[in-house]
C-alpha cells in the first residue's frame, strides 16, 4: 500500500479507498468516464488505464492476460462491458503485487553505479525505452521533466517521492 | 552513449532485477497517465454540464416570454414589459432604417487615438485595424455604425448557402468558434496570413459571447469580407442571436464599450446576423455549417427560405402580409402572427388536465395568472405552442395539419431546418432525437450522416459548436469534422483551438495552438490541475445555490434526522437535484472537503461554511437570497430585457413588475413587501432607478474560510477574470 501522501485531489481520493474499501458503484463511475461511445461498454485498449486510474498498477502483459492474450486488432475493436470488467479488476486489486517507495527506490538503486545516491538521467531514458514494458520518447520526457540536474544526474529518492506525490 | 550491445552486457549480471525495475517506473508512469486522463474528463465534463445547462436555461426562459406573450392582453402593463423583444422590426422601410442607423452626424473627437476608416474599405485598412485591436485600441462608434451598414449591404446579397471552389490551386481555412477570444483570431492570422486572394476562409459561426473582445471580432470579420468578398465567408451560429447574447454577455460588451451608441449598434448586428449565410458548400462535395443536422434536414429547402426573417433562431418568424409597406408597428401585429397557434392551443385545451382554462386567460393580468398557476410552464410550452422543445414531436402538429393553412406549417417545417442547422450536436447511436440538453436543435447518428451525404452527393460535414480538447474531432466514420478555434475556452489550459485547410485534393489539414505563453511552461499535470480547481469551484457554486434543494433530498435519506448520510445516497441525493450527470462520488472529496465519521457524511457542515452575501442582506430572507442567487444569470437576462433602450438601467415600478413575471417563471411566493425591501436596498441612491450592473454584483458566494471574495459565476466573466482569481490554494 502507498503512504497515504496528502496533496492533490486524487491522492485523497484513493486514500477513501483505503480507508473504507472501494465499492462497485465507485468503479462503475470511473467506467463511464471512459465510455466514449455511449454503450455502457469499454474498448479492450482501455481496460488497463482505467484500472490505473482507479488506483491499480498492473503491467499491460497482466492486463492482456486478463482479456484473453487479444490481437491487436482486438484491442482496438473489441469491447467489454462493466460485468466483465470487475471481475478482472478484482484480480488485479487481490495480485500480491503491490510496490510501494522501497521497492521504487531499491529498483532506482540497480541504476546506480556509483552508489551515491544519483542515477544518470541518459541511462535511465535508455532503459525505460529498450527494456521491460517500453515507453516513448515523449512519455520519457514527461516523466523526467526538470528531475536532471545540471550534471544529467537524477537523485532517485527525490525523484520517487516526487512521482508518488502526484 | 554507446551502443545498445554494451549497455545490455552492463546490465547482464543483473539484467533481471533491472528488466523488473523498468516495469515498476514504466507502470507507475502509465498509472499516473490514467488518472490525470480521468481528471482531465470529469473537469472536462462539470464544464460541459453547465455550459449546455445554461443554454437551456436560456431558451425555456424565451419560451416562457413568449408564453406570456401568447396569453396576456395587448394592455397589460407586464406585456410591455418584454413585448419589444418580441418586435423584430420596429422601423420598417429602408428610407427609415437608414436614417435610425445615419452615422454622419457622429462626431470624432481630436484625441480619439484609434484607426479613422474611409469607405471604401481597403486591405490595408482591414490590416490595420487588426493592429488597432492588437494594440487595444477602440474603434470609434461612428466607423462601427459605417462598417456595419456596408457589411448589411453586403451580406443582402449573398444566398443563404455559399457555393465556393478550390480552383487555382488554393488552399480554403476554415475555422470554428470563436466566442470573442480576439488573441485565438490573432494567432490563427499570424500563423495562417491573414484573408487574401490567395487566402481564402471560412468563419463558421459563433464570433460573440463569453469571450471580451466579441465586436472587435466581428470588425475584423466584417471588414475583410468587404475587401474581399468572393473570398471571406461568414457562416452564421447560434450566437448569432440577439436572445442569446442578452445572457452570454455580447450585449453585455456593446453597451459598455459603446455607452451612447450602443442601442443602435446592437439593432444594427441584429440584422447583420439575420443575414448572415446558412452554410457553406465547398466543391459540391464538402458541407460546412454551424451546428449540425437532423434527419429531415434539406439543403433545397434552406437554400429556399428568407433567412433574414429569423432575427432571432429561437422564435418562427412573422407572416409577411400582402404590401410590406404596410407593416405597422401595432403590437397587435403579433397576435395575428400567431393566430395558427391559437388554433393549435384552442384544440389542445379539449383535451388538457391542466387548472388554468384557456379561456380566462384572454382578461387576466400577470397578478391573477400567477395565483392559478401549478404548473411548469417549460413544459406547458412543450404541449402547446411550436416551441423549440416540441419540434422533434411533429405528430401533435400533423393532427391539426386539417385545420391550419399550409403556410403556417411550412413556416415551422423551415423554422426547423434552420433550428436544426443552428443548434444540433452529433451523437455515436443511430437515430435522431430531440437536443434536450442544449433545449434546440437535435442529436443525430452515423445513420443520418450517411443518409444525408448520400442524398446530397456530400462527403464531408464540417462543424462546430462543441468544445473540443484537441480543438477537433472527427466521427461517425470521419465523415463529420468539428472544428473549434477557441482555445482555453473553460479555462487556461482547457482545450487547444484548431483550423483546417483543405485543397483541390478535400483532404483535411489540422492545425492546432493554444494562445497563451503561460501554457507551454506548465506541465500536464499543472495545467490538467488548475482547470480542475476552476471546475470544482464552479460547480460548488452551482451546488451551494441549490442548498435547499440539496438539503431536502438528503434529509429523505435521513429519516433519523442524524445529520448524516452514505456516500451512495448523497451522490443519488446530489444528481437528483443537479441533474448534471457528473460521477459524484469521485467528485466527493473535492467538493465537500471535510472530516467523515466512519464512512458518512455530514451534510449540513459544508453548507455552514459558506455564505451568500447580498446587500445589506440580513433583513432578507436566506431562502430568497439562494433563489436569487442561483437564478442570477436569468435575472440579469430578464433585467436586460427589461431595459428596452439599454441603457443599463431599470425603474422601480419596472423592477418590480420583472419580479411579479420572475415569480411566475420559479414559481416563488413573493409578497408586495419583501419586493419593497429588495428596493430599497438596491436604490441605494434614491433616484428611482436601478442600475443592473450594480444589483448582480451585490450578490455574490463568500466563503467564510477563503480571504477572497468569488465573484459571478464564470460564465459571466472571462478566462481572464478566472485567472485572476487563480492563486488561493483554499479555493
Amino acid at each position: 500500500m502507498g503512504r497515504a501522501v496528502n496533496v492533490g485531489t486524487s491522492a485523497t481520493f484513493l486514500l477513501h479507498f483505503e480507508t473504507f474499501g472501494p465499492s462497485a458503484a465507485d468503479y462503475r463511475e470511473a467506467f463511464g468516464l471512459f465510455d466514449r461511445v455511449g454503450d455502457n461498454k469499454v474498448a479492450y485498449n482501455q481496460v488497463a488505464d482505467i484500472m490505473r486510474a482507479l488506483g491499480q498498477n498492473p503491467t499491460n502483459k497482466e492486463v492482456n492476460r486478463l482479456l484473453g492474450m487479444p490481437s491487436a486488432d482486438d484491442m482496438t475493436a473489441k469491447r467489454v462491458e462493466f460485468e466483465g470488467f470487475l471481475p478482472m479488476l478484482q484480480t488485479i486489486i487481490n495480485s500480491p503485487n503491490k510496490a510501494g517507495y522501497d521497492d521504487y527506490v531499491e529498483g532506482l538503486r540497480v541504476f546506480d553505479k556509483e552508489g551515491n545516491g544519483t542515477v544518470m538521467g541518459a541511462e535511465l531514458r535508455i532503459v525505460l525505452s529498450t527494456l521491460g514494458e517500453k515507453m516513448s520518447a515523449d512519455e520519457i520526457d514527461a516523466l523526467m521533466a526538470g528531475q536532471e540536474d545540471e550534471n544529467g544526474c537524477v537523485n532517485y529518492e527525490t525523484f520517487v517521492k516526487h512521482i508518488m506525490s502526484v | 552513449m554507446g551502443c545498445g550491445v554494451s549497455k545490455s552486457n552492463q546490465f547482464h549480471k543483473s539484467s533481471g532485477k533491472a528488466i523488473r525495475s523498468a516495469i515498476l517506473i514504466q507502470r507507475w508512469y502509465r498509472q499516473y497517465v490514467a488518472r490525470t486522463e480521468m481528471r482531465r474528463r470529469y473537469t472536462w465534463h462539470i464544464f460541459q454540464s453547465i455550459e449546455y445547462s445554461g443554454e437551456q436555461a436560456q431558451i425555456k426562459l424565451y419560451n416562457f416570454l413568449g408564453y406570456l406573450m401568447d396569453n396576456f392582453t395587448p394592455a397589460s402593463n407586464e406585456r410591455n414589459l418584454i413585448s419589444h423583444i418580441f418586435r423584430e422590426n420596429e422601423v420598417c422601410r429602408d428610407a427609415e432604417w437608414e436614417r435610425y442607423f445615419c452615422y454622419k452626424n457622429i462626431e470624432v473627437p481630436e484625441i480619439y487615438s484609434g484607426p479613422h476608416l474611409t469607405f471604401p474599405l481597403t486591405v490595408e485598412q482591414a490590416v490595420g485595424l487588426v493592429e488597432a485591436f492588437r494594440n487595444k485600441k477602440q474603434l470609434h462608434s461612428r466607423y462601427v455604425l459605417q462598417l456595419l451598414l456596408e457589411t448589411w449591404k453586403q451580406l443582402r446579397m449573398l444566398p443563404n448557402i455559399n457555393r465556393i471552389s478550390t480552383c487555382h490551386s488554393k488552399e480554403i481555412t476554415i475555422c470554428g468558434d470563436l466566442h470573442g477570444q480576439l488573441d485565438d483570431l490573432l494567432l490563427i492570422f499570424y500563423k495562417n496570413d491573414m484573408p487574401s486572394l490567395e487566402k481564402p476562409y471560412v468563419f463558421n459561426g459563433d464570433f460573440v459571447d463569453r469571450g471580451k473582445d466579441s465586436i472587435e471580432i466581428l470588425l475584423i470579420l466584417f471588414s475583410f469580407l468587404l475587401v474581399y468578398p468572393s473570398e471571406v465567408h461568414l457562416n452564421r451560429g447560434n450566437h448569432e442571436d440577439h436572445i442569446i447574447n442578452l445572457r452570454y454577455g455580447f450585449t453585455k460588451e456593446v453597451l459598455t464599450k459603446y455607452k451612447m451608441h450602443g442601442k443602435r449598434i446592437l439593432k444594427l448586428l441584429q440584422k447583420i446576423f439575420s443575414w448572415l449565410p446558412l452554410a457553406t458548400v465547398i466543391d459540391q462535395k464538402v458541407l460546412v455549417l454551424h451546428g449540425g443536422i437532423s434527419d429531415t434536414t434539406d439543403l433545397g429547402v434552406l437554400a429556399r427560405v428568407d433567412r433574414h426573417n429569423y432575427v432571432s433562431a429561437l422564435r418562427p418568424p412573422k407572416k409577411r402580409h400582402q404590401s410590406s409597406a404596410s407593416l405597422s408597428v401595432d403590437s397587435d401585429i403579433d397576435e395575428d402572427i400567431w393566430s395558427p397557434n391559437k388554433m393549435f392551443l384552442r384544440r389542445k385545451s379539449l383535451t388538457f388536465l391542466k387548472t388554468v382554462p384557456r379561456d380566462s386567460f384572454q382578461n387576466r393580468s400577470l397578478q391573477d395568472f400567477s395565483d392559478r398557476i401549478q404548473v411548469n410552464p417549460a413544459d406547458e410550452l412543450c404541449q402547446r405552442r411550436p416551441s423549440v422543445f416540441n419540434l422533434g414531436n411533429a405528430a401533435p402538429e400533423k393532427e391539426m395539419a386539417a385545420s391550419v393553412s399550409s403556410e403556417s406549417l411550412s413556416v415551422i417545417d423551415e423554422w426547423k431546418q434552420i433550428l436544426d442547422l443552428l443548434w444540433s450536436d452529433p451523437m455515436n447511436q443511430d437515430g435522431c432525437v430531440p437536443n434536450e440538453v442544449r433545449g434546440g436543435g437535435c442529436y443525430w447518428g452515423p445513420d443520418v450522416t450517411e443518409d444525408f451525404l448520400n442524398r446530397h452527393n456530400l462527403q464531408l460535414l464540417i462543424r462546430s459548436h462543441e468544445c473540443k480538447q484537441e480543438g477537433y474531432e472527427f466521427c461517425h466514420n470521419r465523415k463529420v469534422l468539428t472544428l473549434f478555434s477557441a482555445s482555453n475556452y473553460y479555462d487556461v489550459g482547457s482545450n487547444r483551438g484548431a483550423y483546417v485547410k483543405l485543397g483541390p485534393d478535400l483532404v483535411p489539414y489540422l492545425f492546432q495552438y493554444q494562445a497563451s505563453s503561460m501554457i507551454r511552461e506548465l506541465t500536464v499535470r499543472q495545467s490538467v490541475g488548475r482547470t480542475e480547481r476552476s471546475a470544482l469551484k464552479v460547480l460548488r457554486e452551482q451546488m451551494f445555490a441549490h442548498k435547499t434543494d440539496l438539503i431536502c433530498a438528503f434529509k429523505t435519506f435521513d429519516s433519523d434526522n442524524t445529520g448524516l448520510v452514505c456516500l451512495s445516497d448523497w451522490a443519488s441525493a446530489v444528481e437528483s437535484v443537479m441533474h448534471l450527470d457528473l460521477p459524484w462520488r469521485m467528485l466527493r472529496y473535492q467538493l465537500v472537503p471535510c472530516k467523515t465519521n466512519g464512512g458518512m457524511i455530514d451534510y449540513h457542515e459544508w453548507f455552514d461554511e459558506l455564505a451568500i452575501k447580498g446587500p445589506n442582506a440580513d433583513h432578507i430572507d436566506q431562502s430568497l437570497l439562494e433563489t436569487l442567487y442561483r437564478h442570477r444569470s436569468t435575472f440579469e437576462t430578464i433585467f436586460r430585457i427589461v431595459d428596452a433602450d439599454n441603457s443599463g438601467f431599470i425603474t422601480i415600478e419596472d423592477f418590480r413588475q420583472t419580479w411579479m413575471l420572475l415569480s411566475v417563471y420559479l414559481k416563488m411566493e413573493i409578497t408586495d413587501d419583501t419586493i419593497s425591501d429588495l428596493v430599497v436596498t438596491i436604490d441605494r441612491n434614491q433616484d428611482g432607478s436601478i442600475d443592473i450592473d450594480e444589483f448582480m454584483e451585490a450578490f455574490r458566494l463568500t466563503d467564510k474560510k477563503s480571504r477572497l471574495e468569488r465573484g459571478r459565476s464564470m460564465f459571466m466573466g472571462t478566462a481572464t477574470d478566472l485567472t485572476k482569481l487563480e492563486g488561493d490554494p483554499n479555493i
